[in-house]
């Protein structure tokens, strides 16, 4: 346990440092990418993990955080770092609206629930501006950004943005707060008896890992300079968070970061040569998870020295 | 007038579509607990069954049909044999993360086979209807509407009156008690996924006559079936059939009066709003966790 806390500091202060070897583009892009995956696999465990209500419907959050640094940046002038932080307070308190009917929902009913929330919000944010005549979200079309800032800039942008939400996990799971979602998650009824009030807890919960999520996607919106509703609302990306916390290990800290590091170091050098088969291996790679190693692959290492 | 009352037929022949793809997903979740993620590649496969029958075979669609079910129904038999019936007793998080992993697996590998291409099956009677004063109705559509009716009901009776229908039921309802009495839950599990997919392939022989088909259509239906057997009551077979009709004519009504993008939206609307204000259906006879 004692290894596992120092190698959080260590390898942060290492990445730090990454910017002064002058890597070329293509391994900032790449990095930047793993801290991308690495940031929202560990928000989406944060609220499915940690309470067991699997949230299929994550990346809504995610394009309305896109939607609002986008609408933010370009129409009001508002400067970046602002507008990541409103669209990430905009993401939880749209959160607490849904996750206040949606988390009264139990099991399979709750992700069905969260991914016609999810749905929806794309069909609006594409069918709006037709519908109604006016040109706001710019339907298909889609949105671009100004193209400002360098590869360093991101590089550091989201290296702070991930290193928060990995060190707000770290200390969630050690709180009163994260013994309350645990106990959510192993019998709530118990846990509502023992005068928790799971509600609250769960409404919140799901409401911080919208609003980490809705920044995640601020960020990623002036990254990639162009955003669509088709790409920043796909559902793939809600898949890709749910595999890969899976493959590491849900409920744990480093969990999805292992499982986000592995999966999207493979996507970036097997997806891109592989091209037509990546999903399929994906699919096949879920199923040996689910069905021979249900705990991840961080949890079924540590399983023998956890075993009581 | 015409308009609403054409838009009213069109949105009732769709949700018969929609209730003959549905029926199969309500069994499954019923008898089971399992949100089947893979449930459209099912509709994907029963098409392409008889896609190929046709356009290699020159066998007519219908004709066609039985390939299509049987195809369809050993493919979930297998599935659930071998793979979710080891996951069956885990939380239903594994399950529904498994039939996900099998969607990935199916839509991808019949991208692999027969390319991202769209394809059709053009017969003689394809988009031939006859009318009824100003209305129009597809005959194909019709013949899919009764087919569905039919399907649903005799689901229903099999489950209330066949002695297998029976142990389906005993294992839905008590699993434990079934056990005691000698029922082989496993295999109920395996045939009564058979079944759904069966039925479920039926519905995709049916559709390819006049939708267009392709490797990755799956998902869009699957979400439809979600929403549909939500509408009616999960697990409650004739819900499927109340369910479809219903979305098929809202839908239909939206397409024509607002614009067909938005009637996407509405249907994730109004399954959001019954999910929460009335999880068991709007007969309220479906299974709520």
């Amino acid at each position: 346990m004692r290894i596992k806390n120092w190698a959080g500091p260590v390898i942060f202060f290492a990445l730090l440092f990454v910017p002064l070897l002058s890597p070329e583009g293509y391994y900032y892009r790449t990095l930047c990418m793993i801290f991308l995956w690495v940031g929202l696999a560990s928000a989406w465990n944060l609220t499915s993990g940690f309470t067991g209500y699997i949230d299929f419907g994550a990346v809504g959050y995610f394009g309305i955080g896109n939607y609002a640094t986008a609408l933010f940046m370009t129409r009001a002038n508002v400067p970046f770092f602002l507008s990541i932080v409103i669209s990430g307070i905009l993401s939880g308190l749209i959160a607490i609206f849904i996750g206040r009917y949606t988390m009264k929902l139990r099991g399979a009913y709750f992700g069905i629930a969260t991914l016609a929330f999810a749905e929806a919000a794309k069909q609006i944010v594409l069918e709006f501006d037709r519908t109604f005549k006016v040109r706001f979200f710019e339907g298909s079309h889609g949105i671009t950004l100004p193209i400002a800032h360098n590869e360093v800039f991101f590089y550091y942008t989201f290296l702070v943005a991930v290193s928060t939400v990995v060190f707000l996990v770290f200390v969630i799971n050690r709180s009163k707060f994260g013994y309350a979602l645990k106990a959510i998650k192993e019998a709530e009824d118990s846990a509502e008896l023992a005068g928790i009030n799971t509600r609250r807890y769960k409404v919140s919960v799901y409401s911080l890992t919208a609003f980490l999520i809705g920044i995640f996607g601020g960020i990623n919106a002036y990254w990639s300079t162009y955003i669509s509703p088709l790409d920043v609302f796909s559902v793939l990306h809600t898949i890709n968070m749910i595999i890969m916390a899976l493959f590491g290990g849900t409920g744990t800290v480093m969990g999805p970061v292992v499982g986000a590091f592995v999966l999207s170091v493979a996507n970036e050098v097997i997806g891109s040569r592989l091209l037509y088969t990546w999903l399929l291996t994906l699919g096949v790679i879920l199923l040996v998870v689910v069905v021979f190693l249900p705990r991840g692959i961080t949890g079924s290492l540590s399983l023998k020295r956890f075993k009581r | 007038m015409s308009l609403f009352v054409q838009a009213l037929v069109t949105g009732l022949l769709m949700g018969g579509v929609y209730a003959a793809y549905s029926s199969g997903f309500s069994l499954i979740f019923g008898v089971m607990n399992i949100v089947n993620i893979f449930h459209g590649e099912l509709i994907m496969i029963g098409a392409f069954s008889t896609y190929w029958m046709f356009s290699l075979y020159n066998i007519d669609p219908f004709l066609a049909l039985p390939v299509s079910i049987v195809s369809v129904g050993v493919i979930g038999y297998i599935v659930q044999r071998v793979l979710i019936n080891r996951v069956v007793e885990a939380p239903p998080m594994i399950s529904y993360l498994c039939t996900f992993g099998v969607h990935l697996i199916l839509s991808n590998l019949a991208l692999l086979l027969w390319s991202a291409d769209f394809r059709t099956v053009t017969t003689s009677y394809s988009g031939v209807g006859f009318g009824v004063g100003p209305i129009t109705i597809p005959i194909a559509r019709l013949v899919t509407f009764l087919i569905a009716i039919a399907t649903t009901y005799g689901l229903y009776l099999f489950l209330e009156k066949a002695r297998f229908g029976k142990a389906i039921r005993a294992a839905s309802q008590d699993k434990e008690m079934a056990r005691l009495l000698g029922i082989d839950i496993k295999k109920v599990y395996a045939l009564t996924f058979g079944l759904g997919a069966a039925i479920t392939g039926l519905a995709g022989g049916l559709l390819s006559t006049y939708f267009v088909i392709y490797p990755q259509m799956g998902l869009p239906y699957t979400i439809i079936a979600f929403c549909v057997v939500v509408l009616g009551g999960m697990g409650y077979i004739p819900g499927a059939l109340l369910g479809g009709l219903l979305l098929g004519i809202l839908q239909s009504l939206t397409a024509t009066y607002l614009n067909s993008g938005l009637s996407v939206a509405i249907t994730f609307i109004l399954l959001f709003i019954i999910l929460i204000a009335k999880p068991q259906g709007i007969v309220g006879k479906g299974i709520v966790e």
